[in-house]
């Protein structure tokens, strides 16, 4: 389980993704998200599907976060969160479920893309999101994206972060 | 190339030369891409070169999910007039709709047709190269509609009217700096657009106001999946899933072979592209998406909000055509990832402006090309050099160089037959449908006859093919360069320099083998067949030198495939004799044991007969390893290092062909095991690649793309000095010598001088 999570952590700072460890505590969750927002003016919150409503409903108090943007409010956003459906070691991806109203534009629209993905939610490859046995099978059933690092191109010449999606990840795994 | 900067020879445009359906336009498009084009073209496909390999390293399971990926492809097409039926049925069950469109006209018409029904004034595009192919944008534009192009690479394409250069990376022959003075001479602006970020920044910005405000968003799709109707997208910089879920019509437009039966059937795919392709674990972002999407359509004051509308346009274009041709519907197991064209050495130097036509290019290039358009528009294919790097990087084991060189056999009888061609065609009693082949390709893919005739007058033939006269009328008529040295006619062949070769017999042979007298050994570098033979008896193998015949590699290389399988299975009976007699077969030349391995797969009829080949036919060196092996002894049991009349510092080049079937590896760890200090070059092909590099049409290219050979040799020497030089395809080492100008030798020939006699 730890070398899944260490993997994972591993990975995803090879794919240019920031992550963090952090207690599964709703003080801890709260304020390692609000450090990292701190200089975003406003901060949009995805569902939280993938994380009890104790966990959540401390972020709906964050200074800064608009509880029902607007499409212009979206798309002038500093900070989207998303709770993850799943990590996925051997990439350090975190697979985001669309669907939820917002879910897909907190994980776009923003330069900065705070996750929050569980420690138990990791598993070892993409591929294993494919078998139905696996998290209830369920990113056979949704609309998924795996978000492996922040937006990127080699486009124009040298590699750059932060093309049309985020420009910064920033993952916090939940233990 | 300091002669193209004069006026009079002024580039040509890459459009000007995307058509090359005649030669005179794929020699000016090479010219334009060695001149302006290379280094970035080299360095950006060198670093997806290198990333892939490192990627696909780190999967434990790579060949299963290949042989995974390649199974799953080969059902789906040949299902595929039934999962067109289920996928149209699914997406009309989800509240989509879909056209199966037959040709680009269709295709362009219903789209056009949709935007203009929705009144749409602006449509935003994700990089799409199927749309390419139909050229969508023209009509689109002709209606009145703006159209911007959202990946970064294809709104530069946009911005300076180009035709995409390779399959994922379209701009790639674009360097920063000539992106800085393309905007800044389209945008007419003041703005420092000196870094990536900058430039990124300032197309972002453009382009993030179109994605608000757009009325039709269109993407490609990678896979589609017929059960449930999932597109699956993959892409680093954002923009396909922007256009996918803000503007409130979403058309995708995708190949008839992107579809496959399930979800769950993507997979092994969703590891391997991203792997073969920029080698990432994977890309930022991979979008599932059963569209028509849940989620409201994006909407910004004024824009009243409107019902999610979704559009499936599946192209034909050709496919089904395809699909029938039992060589080239492998073509449709492609999944576009561009292994083949960043493990091509020509590509990596030229890029796909010159290695392409006007959609696709690089090595799987030529066959989309001539499957969705016209047979002509696959000329460039002759870059193609069947060095087969691409084949084992292909995450569906798609069968590149077959496909060019039958492109080249259909391209050859279409053309016009000259006089040369007619006379070459009485002497080398070319099977009747090879024989509308220009000259140049009958000459080098019957090499052997001539070689036999400069064999036997050698130093007459020797004086004749150096003499200025000589060499002109051969470029003129053959093709054949004239800056070239040409591969001196030993003054005996090696069959018979083998009869005065003392025979060692051995009460029990460790082994008995036969050394195939290929014809670049025979006729050629035939001191390098006596090497095999003392080194071998010395080490106890009862070793005899085979008949000189040809194996069909030069006519394959020709495309001239009906002499090819009639040389191919010549030598494989002649073989057969020997393996009855429970020989092993020792074969000298990499391309010739590469016939046997791997290519004479497609031109024996019997798979018997050339399975028994594959398994018993071995390159020197490897042949050795298994020897040292077998009788438990430590190579330098059997070499003597100190014996080296070139040193212990070594610069080791293997063969294309050789890397590809494995048998590079064991020539690199043999040596090292002796004791030597081996550099090994890194470069995937010489450019000579047999008779490639001899041609005058591509002459520059050939030595361009040793460049990187000579420079690895050249950095190698930088800390103490020269290395001896080794490699171990003919063509190679004369290559080689022409960059280095320095002797080159086999590795048997270093190890028959160390070799310790079986009593020592």
């Amino acid at each position: 389980m730890s070398g899944l999570i260490d993997a994972f952590e591993a990975n995803a700072r090879r794919a240019v993704a920031t992550v963090e460890r952090i207690a599964s505590s709703p003080a801890a969750v709260r304020a390692a998200v609000a450090r990292v927002v701190k200089d975003s003016r406003v901060i949009v919150l995805g569902p939280g599907e993938f994380l009890s409503s104790e966990l959540m409903d401390p972020l709906r108090e964050l200074p800064g976060l608009v509880p029902q943007p607007s499409d212009e409010m979206l798309s002038t956003a500093d900070a989207g969160i998303s709770s993850a459906f799943a990590g996925i070691a051997s990439s350090g991806s975190v697979c985001i479920a669309m669907g939820p109203p917002l879910a897909a534009a907190v994980s776009l629209l923003m330069p900065l893309h705070v996750v929050l993905v569980c420690a138990n939610r990791i598993v070892k490859r993409p591929r294993d999101l494919f078998d139905p046995a696996c998290l209830g099978g369920e990113a056979l059933k949704r609309n998924v994206v795996l978000i492996t690092g922040p937006s990127a191109t080699a486009d124009m010449g040298p590699l750059v972060r932060g093309v049309h999606g985020p420009q910064r990840l920033q993952i916090f795994v939940l233990e | 190339m300091g002669t193209v900067n004069t006026p009079a020879l002024q580039a040509d445009s890459p459009r000007s030369v995307a058509n090359k359906s005649d030669r005179q336009r794929l020699l000016r498009a090479i010219r334009m891409a060695l001149s302006i084009q290379s280094p970035a073209v080299r360095r950006n496909t060198q670093t997806f070169n290198r990333n892939r390999y490192r990627a696909t390293g780190l999967l434990p399971d790579y060949e299963a999910l290949k042989d995974q990926a390649r199974q799953i492809k080969e059902r789906s097409i040949a299902n595929l007039p039934q999962l067109i039926a289920q996928l149209g049925k699914t997406v009309r069950e989800r509240g989509g709709h879909v056209l199966l469109a037959a040709g680009a006209d269709e295709a362009c018409g219903y789209v056009r047709n949709v935007c203009v029904r929705h009144g749409a004034r602006l449509v935003v595009k994700g990089k799409s190269i199927t749309t390419e192919e139909i050229r969508l944008n023209h009509v689109l534009e002709a209606a009145g509609m703006e159209v911007a192009e959202s990946d970064l690479a294809e709104f530069i394409l946009q911005v300076a009217d180009e035709q995409p250069s390779h399959i994922i990376a379209p701009a790639i022959h674009y360097s920063r700096e000539r992106i800085t003075a393309l905007f800044k001479r389209k945008f007419q602006t003041d703005l420092a657009l000196d870094t990536g970020e900058e430039l990124t920044k300032f197309a972002r910005e453009i382009l993030r106001n179109k994605f608000l405000h757009a009325d039709v968003g269109i993407t490609g799709a990678n896979l589609v999946a017929a059960d449930t109707g999932t597109l699956m997208l993959v892409e680093s910089e954002g923009n396909i899933r922007m256009t996918s879920l803000l503007p409130p019509v979403h058309i995708a437009v995708a190949g008839v072979e992107k579809i496959i039966g399930t979800r769950q059937e993507m997979a092994p795919f969703l590891e391997l592209l991203a792997a073969s392709g920029t080698g990432q674990p994977l890309t930022s972002y991979t979008s599932f998406l059963s569209p028509p999407l849940d989620d409201p359509p994006f909407a910004l004051p004024g824009k009243g909000r409107k019902p999610r509308e979704f559009h499936l346009v599946l192209i034909d274009n050709g496919r089904m055509r395809m699909r029938d041709d039992s060589v080239f519907r492998e073509t449709l197991y492609c999944i576009r990832c561009s292994a083949c064209l960043n493990s091509c050495a020509n590509f990596q130097t030229v890029g796909g402006h010159a290695f392409g036509g006007e959609t696709y290019s690089g090595g799987i290039g030529g066959a989309w090309e001539a499957g969705t358009g016209r047979l002509e528009n696959a000329r460039f294919s002759e870059l193609c050099t069947g060095c087969s790097r691409c084949v084992n990087q292909c995450p569906v084991r798609i069968d590149i160089p077959w496909l060019n060189e039958n492109l080249r056999n259909r391209l050859n009888s279409a053309s016009e037959t000259f006089l040369t061609s007619g006379i070459l065609t009485t002497m080398t009693g070319a099977p009747e449908v090879d024989q509308p082949a220009p000259a140049s390709k009958l000459f080098f893919g019957n090499y052997h006859q001539f070689a036999e005739w400069g064999t036997r007058f050698a130093p007459l033939a020797n004086a004749i093919a150096n003499w200025g006269p000589a060499r002109s009328a051969m470029e003129r008529w053959l093709g054949l360069d004239r800056r070239r040295s040409l591969p001196a006619f030993p003054g005996q062949a090696l069959v018979r320099a083998a009869e005065n070769e003392p025979l060692t017999r051995t009460e029990q042979p460790t082994a008995r083998a036969v050394l195939f007298a290929d014809v670049f050994t025979n006729y050629g570098l035939a001191h390098r067949g006596v090497a095999v033979l003392r080194l071998l008896r010395k080490m106890g193998v009862d070793v005899v030198v085979s008949e000189s015949v040809p194996e069909g590699r030069a006519a394959l290389s020709q495309g001239l495939l009906a002499t090819a399988a009639l040389y191919a299975q010549r030598a494989a009976s002649l073989l057969d004799h020997y393996l009855d007699e429970g020989r092993d077969v020792i074969v000298l030349e990499p391309s010739s044991l590469a016939m046997f391995r791997r290519d004479a797969l497609h031109l024996l009829e019997n798979q018997a007969q050339f399975e028994r080949l594959r398994s018993w036919t071995f390159e020197p060196l490897e042949y050795i390893t298994r020897l040292i092996e077998k009788s438990g002894r430590k190579p330098q049991e059997f070499f003597d290092i100190d014996r080296s009349t070139v040193g212990t510092r070594l610069f080791y080049h293997s063969h294309c062909q050789q890397k590809t079937i494995g048998c590079a590896a064991p020539t690199e760890k043999l040596l090292r095991d002796i004791g030597f200090d081996v550099v090994s070059s890194s470069v995937e092909c010489c450019g000579m690649a047999g008779s490639f590099g001899y041609k005058q049409d591509f002459y520059e290219l050939s030595m361009a793309v040793g460049e990187d050979l000579f420079q690895q040799v050249r950095k190698a020497e930088e800390d103490g000095g020269p290395r001896a030089l080794l490699a171990s395809g003919t063509s190679c080492s004369e290559q080689l010598h022409a960059g280095m100008n320095r002797e080159v030798l086999h590795p048997v020939e270093l190890l028959a001088a160390i070799v310790r006699s079986s009593g020592e």
